[in-house]
């Protein structure tokens, strides 16, 4: 590290805004494309479950500028199914098929793609494809899916269950049994996706013969250009997978999807770029949704509210296929992994399991099970608190594991190194002033006309996972790691090359803040590379809150290698020892004696002989080294947010009213990008508590794929966010960094929740379902008030 | 193929002509035909604001209108707030408010803060949050952008 760090905690302006603010950003439909470029459309299965028949292409083809209508026979010729390569006990593995062959299993999957001239043509082909089905019976519901007469989504998966897995402490009957009280609780979590504004797409540009270079809006590329090469069997180094700027990813840019491997298939087939842009609507229906799950839980506690058993029942959604590369077991073992949070809770049992429907895939987005997993704990916390006339913040301050005995290892064997779930608590009650609320606040919860509550989520939230973490989870394939190059030019400037790809979190600001502080340079000298697998090393990529922790690793290991290289280049050319060398600001010197030194210009012109110096004995020449950097299992940040609510009596719509988040990423790098992360994510989850959701009817029609019908929060739905930071520098990373990525969101639902619960426990309202949409709540306070009459 | 037809439209102040044919969409005439990416495609279907443009000083979706019907309209973009030095007061208080993350959004809340400001030089949060309902970010929930608009606004009526 640097001898004083004089970036990495800074909230240093981005580098990028300029561009993007003068419209410059060149987003996947932004660049250039050659004249001759074909572009895709695909024919969508209006059916969530049928057999195809046939496929006429006929009148498509009459139209002048379409070059080609191809089936799911004629696509598996090129590329073989992909599958997610998942080795778990319990876990069904399963290939889906680019283009579906003989059965559809979502309204939304590719039954067909269309070549053409131009993406008006495409449309045009699209609608002349004659596509027959024979429909089947679907299965769209969690609930129904795993009864015995439920239609099968695959036929080699018994009772439609791709996945099973349980868990269980020696001592937990005993403690169970042993509690004087227990409350049981069934929560209910909708399903909601990432929905970036800008949708996805690709474009696939031939060259030098067999080569491909691949532009596609994906938060991985690495895995991507792997996963390109392996399931369309063409040499990994022909490809190079770049990334242009991307329009938000939340996960839902971590998966990879068919029309990837088609787009990069039809280049090489017909040697001519291929490009795919997605609208709203492919979005909406095919990317990877989330949640959409079922937690039945059992919490046994004592008279003081201190737990002492915790059973969950977890199913989730996993939809038709396991994506790639995650599968389905993310939200179904993240969920039974994290509930216990920041909880002393010891005695543990769980069965989860993933299920199979007739509904759009499931993947990762954003928060990964923990928005659900939270909502099931944070609302026992209060169901415990109003069951014994205690407040809730005292419930769970009881219940924490404190400060002082970190490093704790949680019941299923994930480590806290380093936090602050008391601190952080504690200090956002005295942010949002909870204790005057809690006085103010009538027994009836009404004020002026309104119910009026307030919510607390304390919460872990995991990140930075490594390789042992991805094992742990049965992804095999999954590597954990990140890289980073460090290379100081022979000007003396510096490059640094990361194996990330950002879509819209300011690694161009952050990582040059690391490496500036991490080499002594200038931040104004740094320049960093990422998103093209030609220039950067391989890696992970980046979702689940990781590139600050991989990234940020690796970039300081290599820049240390570079730093230390240079102290042994000056010492040499100073006639000194290494040890007397220090950098910093841009120059090596002589300890004590700043006069007496080297500029980075110096220094590199020596490295690259380009001056009269000799290197050390034992240096090579130029200034540039590798590293990588695997973190443990994974990194646990942590976090509270409390929200008031006021509850409209007559409509049901929930304002939210004062919003305070108190968050614990370890060593902050910027802490302005670190609390917008923190704004967007929790509006994310406001949006998700409150309005968002998929709706499929009984038959597997998605009811809402238009956002005019599947709401997203506005400037209106969201108030001021108020944050703070309390630094526990991690002791188990390279740097002492946690990732931020989706707190906002994880703490958001639950919070939010229990806010509206805390609103309408006047009433009795029992509040365990999201979203939390005006017509459930007004029926709710309308059926609770005529009760009461 | 039908017919294209000749499209002149004043854009950021210049004469800029291109052929459309008539189901054309101005964002993609915009984009594709004329080379100003500045608008971006969210939705297609009017709903998150990403193609906001100004026509003859208003801001409209640039995804909701056909470019055949416009020629002759005089036309605001991204392209034309900043100059080659320095942003224009609305982009700077976006970026000293860090009031973008991923930017896809960005050029469309700044087009709409641009006609707000205009009408309303001097507004309280509530009315910011109430002007900015049409364009939707699904990166930075608002509250930068909010700060960012109530900046802008002071910082405007300052140069008056
Ligand atoms: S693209 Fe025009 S409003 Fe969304
Ligand atoms: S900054 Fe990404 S959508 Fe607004």
């Amino acid at each position: 590290m640097s001898d004083t760090p004089n970036y990495v905690g800074q909230a240093i302006l981005r580098r990028e805004d300029d561009y993007l603010l003068r419209g410059q950003g060149r987003f996947i439909d932004d660049l250039p494309t050659p004249g001759d470029t074909l572009h895709l459309g695909f024919v969508l299965s209006p059916h969530a479950h049928a057999r195809i028949l046939g496929v006429d292409g006929s009148q498509a083809l009459a139209l002048d500028g379409v070059t080609a209508v191809l089936v799911g026979d004629d696509l598996a010729k090129l590329v073989q199914a992909p599958f997610a390569e998942i080795e778990f006990p319990g876990y069904h593995v399963h290939g889906r098929d680019v283009i579906a062959r003989q059965i559809v299993r979502f309204v939304g999957e590719t039954v067909a793609v269309v070549v053409a001239r131009s993406p008006y043509l495409a449309q045009d082909a699209i609608e002349l494809v004659e596509v027959e089905y024979d429909p089947l019976p679907a299965c769209a519901d969690l609930e129904s899916a795993t009864s015995p007469d439920a239609p099968q989504v695959h036929d080699d998966i018994p009772n439609n269950t791709i996945f099973k897995g349980d868990f269980t402490t020696p001592d937990f009957e005993a403690a169970f049994e042993g509690a004087e009280h227990v409350i049981r609780e069934r929560f209910r979590s909708g399903r909601v996706g990432g929905v970036p504004l800008e949708p996805r797409g690709c474009l696939a540009l031939p060259e030098h013969g067999d080569g491909l270079v691949f532009y596609s809006s994906t938060q991985v590329p690495h895995l991507l250009r792997t996963a390109l090469a392996r399931f369309m069997e063409h040499p990994e180094s022909r490809i190079r997978v770049i990334v242009p700027e991307v329009g938000g990813g939340f996960g839902t840019k971590a998966q990879i999807y068919p029309e990837e491997f088609i787009a990069a298939a039809l280049a090489l087939k017909y040697r001519r770029p291929v490009k795919w842009i997605q609208d709203r609507r492919e979005e909406l229906l095919t990317d990877i949704h989330a949640r959409d799950h079922i937690y039945d839980v059992e919490i046994a506690f004592n008279g003081e509210g201190i737990v002492q058993a915790l059973r969950a029942d977890i199913t989730t959604n996993a939809g038709a296929y396991s994506s790639l590369p995650f599968g389905c077991t993310l939200e179904t073992t993240g969920g039974a992994r994290m509930i216990v949070g920041p909880y002393r809770i010891t005695n543990y049992t769980y069965n989860a399991r993933a299920v199979a429907t007739h509904t759009a895939p499931s993947g990762a987005y954003r928060g990964v099970a923990q928005p659900s997993c939270f909502m099931a704990i944070e609302g026992l916390m209060d169901r415990i608190a109003r069951q014994l006339s205690l407040d809730p913040a005292a419930v769970r301050l009881a219940n924490m594991v404190p400060t002082a005995e970190l490093p704790w290892t949680n019941v299923v064997g994930v480590r806290y190194d380093t936090g602050s779930f008391m601190e952080s608590l504690q200090r956002a009650m005295e942010m949002i002033d909870y204790e005057g609320f809690r006085k103010r606040q009538p027994a009836d919860r009404l004020v002026d006309g309104k119910y009026r509550g307030i919510g607390i989520a304390s919460f872990t939230e995991v990140s930075g996972t490594g390789a042992p973490g991805w094992r742990a989870r049965g992804l095999v394939r999954m590597p954990g790691f990140d890289s980073g190059i460090v290379t100081v030019e022979p000007t003396g400037k510096i490059t640094a090359y990361v194996s990330h790809a950002h879509a819209g979190q300011g690694h161009y600001t952050t990582f040059a803040q690391v490496v500036a502080d991490a080499l002594g340079a200038d931040f104004e000298d740094v320049t960093i590379v990422e998103g093209d697998t030609a220039t950067t090393p391989y890696g992970t990529n980046t979702f689940a809150s990781r590139s600050a922790v991989t990234g940020g690793g690796a970039l300081i290991r290599a820049a240390t290698k570079v730093r230390e290289k240079m102290r042994r280049i000056a010492a040499h050319v100073l006639e000194t020892a290494s040890e007397d060398i220090v950098i910093e600001a841009g120059r090596a010197h002589v300890a004590g004696v700043p006069e007496h030194g080297l500029s980075f210009l110096e220094i590199a012109e020596t490295a690259y002989s380009m001056n009269n110096h000799t290197l050390p004995d034992g240096d090579g020449y130029g200034l540039e080294e590798t590293d990588f950097y695997d973190p443990p299992l994974v990194t646990m940040a942590n976090a509270t947010h409390i929200v008031e609510v006021a509850v409209d009596a007559d409509d049901g719509r929930v304002r939210i009213e004062n919003y305070a988040v108190v968050h614990d990423c370890g060593r902050l790098i910027n802490p302005m990008i670190v609390d917008g992360q923190i704004h967007g994510g929790a509006a994310q989850g406001i949006g998700e508590a409150l309005m968002e959701e998929f709706v499929y009817d009984g038959e597997g029609q998605l009811q809402n794929a238009s956002l005019l019908d599947y709401l997203l929060p506005t400037s209106e739905d969201v108030p001021m966010f108020k944050v703070e930071h309390i630094e526990s520098p991690s002791i188990d990373t390279v740097g002492g960094f946690k990732g931020v990525g989706e707190g906002g969101l994880i703490g958001a639902v639950p919070a939010v929740l229990n806010a509206v619960g805390d609103a309408l426990a006047g009433l009795d309202i029992n509040i365990n379902v999201k979203p939390l949409r005006p017509t459930l709540l007004g029926n709710l306070i309308r059926e609770a008030r005529r009760d009461r009459l | 193929m039908p017919e294209k037809i000749e499209v002149t439209l004043t854009i950021n102040g210049e004469t800029r002509r291109g052929l459309a044919e008539p189901r054309l969409l101005l964002a993609d005439f915009l984009r594709h035909e004329l080379g100003l990416m500045g608008a971006h495609i969210g939705c297609e279907h009017g709903v998150c604001g990403a193609c906001t443009i100004l026509i003859d000083g208003r801001t409209a979706r640039s995804c909701l209108h056909f470019a055949v019907a416009l020629d002759g309209a005089v036309i605001d973009t991204v392209e034309g707030l900043a100059g080659p030095d320095e942003l224009h007061p609305i982009q700077e208080a976006f970026h000293q408010n860090h009031a973008l993350q991923c930017g896809y959004c960005t050029s469309g809340f700044l087009l709409t803060t641009l006609e707000f400001l205009r009408r309303n030089p001097d507004p309280d949060e509530d009315e910011i949050r109430r002007a900015l309902t049409n364009n939707l970010c699904r990166c930075t929930g608002y509250t930068n952008i909010v700060k960012a608009v109530a900046e802008a606004a002071a910082a405007l009526r300052a140069a008056d």
